[in-house]
């Protein structure tokens, strides 16, 4: 990471300005990913639009499943900037899905929970479901390398 | 088609007509460069909707994830007796190192094993043969001829005239 980007992560993560971060991932952008803050209080809710382009079986029809496991890594990503202790830039180490319903194509949610921060190393864990939390198209978990604070760690 | 065991170019169409239905891999003009019982093997032509970070020019990792899950649903097809629809159970990619802007994208995925209810895949992404950027494990659950659309067989081998 240079100086100009730590710097810019700082500032836009002290804004919570996660449309920012969307910005600069055009995949999650062509997918139709957005964020907000959960009407809850409690961290971000991330939302995949129903598009027609994301489906992945017309017989069903049906999203495909890479394209809400896309989502659910941006989700995790995101939502890792913005709860590390200090600004990192996190590149994913390694993902596990876990395929539970079929996701219809109707707007999909996610939330994300950040299970240990390391010095190193985090790992995250999202939920994605459709109608009702209570029962989740999919989980997933990462693992994600921390970039480093200053420009010496990175 | 009238064969039971159909030929490598035959497997190449079926797959082409599998792949070229998925809406999303249609949207980024997936081929399909070689199929069959051995191993399934696609192209993605290089498209800046692809990058996951424009600023560094890098590709997003999901972009991987859904790859390899297209690559991996793909395999499974010619290395059952009869076609089936199978979802994914489950999906696991472990990143090597971040594919990179302006270079097409090269998929390679074979069936590990097969039971009556599970198939065993695993898969590959490259842009340099040398250099894999990820790899992935998926296994897919069989729903069996009952909860196959009938025809699904014969959709697959359609002539390319009578597509639709």
């Amino acid at each position: 990471m240079t100086d100009q980007d730590i710097e810019w992560l700082a500032r836009t993560r002290q804004r919570g300005d996660v449309a920012a971060w969307l910005e600069r991932i055009p995949y999650a952008r062509r997918i139709g990913v957005s964020a907000d803050t959960a009407a809850d209080g409690d961290g971000l809710l991330f939302r995949l639009a129903p598009r027609e382009d994301n489906i992945g079986n017309v017989l069903l029809p049906a999203l495909h499943g890479g394209v809400v496991a896309a989502f659910m890594e941006t989700a995790a990503t995101l939502d890792l900037m913005l709860a590390t202790r200090e600004p990192r830039l996190p590149r994913v180490v390694d993902v596990s899905i876990d395929y539970l319903r079929t996701a219809r194509v109707v707007p999909t949610l996610a939330r994300c929970e950040l299970l240990r921060e390391g010095r190193r190393m985090a790992n995250v864990r999202v939920w994605a479901w459709q109608e009702e939390e209570a029962a989740p198209v999919a989980t997933a978990r990462l693992h994600f390398a921390l970039g480093g604070v200053t420009t010496q760690d990175a | 088609m009238s064969s039971d065991t159909p030929d490598a170019a035959a497997w190449r169409r079926a797959i082409t007509r599998f792949v070229t239905v998925i809406p999303h891999t249609r949207g980024f003009a997936l081929t399909v460069l070689e199929a069959g019982p051995e191993r399934v093997l696609l192209r993605l032509p290089w498209d800046d909707d692809l990058l996951g970070d424009s600023t560094r020019g890098l590709l997003h990792g999901g972009v991987a994830t859904m790859l390899l899950d297209t690559a991996c649903g793909s395999a499974v097809l010619p290395a059952l007796p009869e076609p089936e629809v199978c979802p994914t159970l489950d999906l696991r990619v472990d990143h090597y190192r971040p594919g990179v802007a302006e270079q097409d994208l090269y998929v390679e995925a074979r069936v590990v094993s097969v039971t009556a209810s599970v198939v065993f895949t695993e898969g590959r992404l490259w842009q340099c043969a040398e250099r894999p950027i990820a790899r992935g494990i998926a296994n897919f659950m069989r729903l069996g001829a009952r909860n196959t659309p009938p025809g699904f067989k014969q959709a697959l081998f359609a002539a390319e005239h009578d597509h639709d």
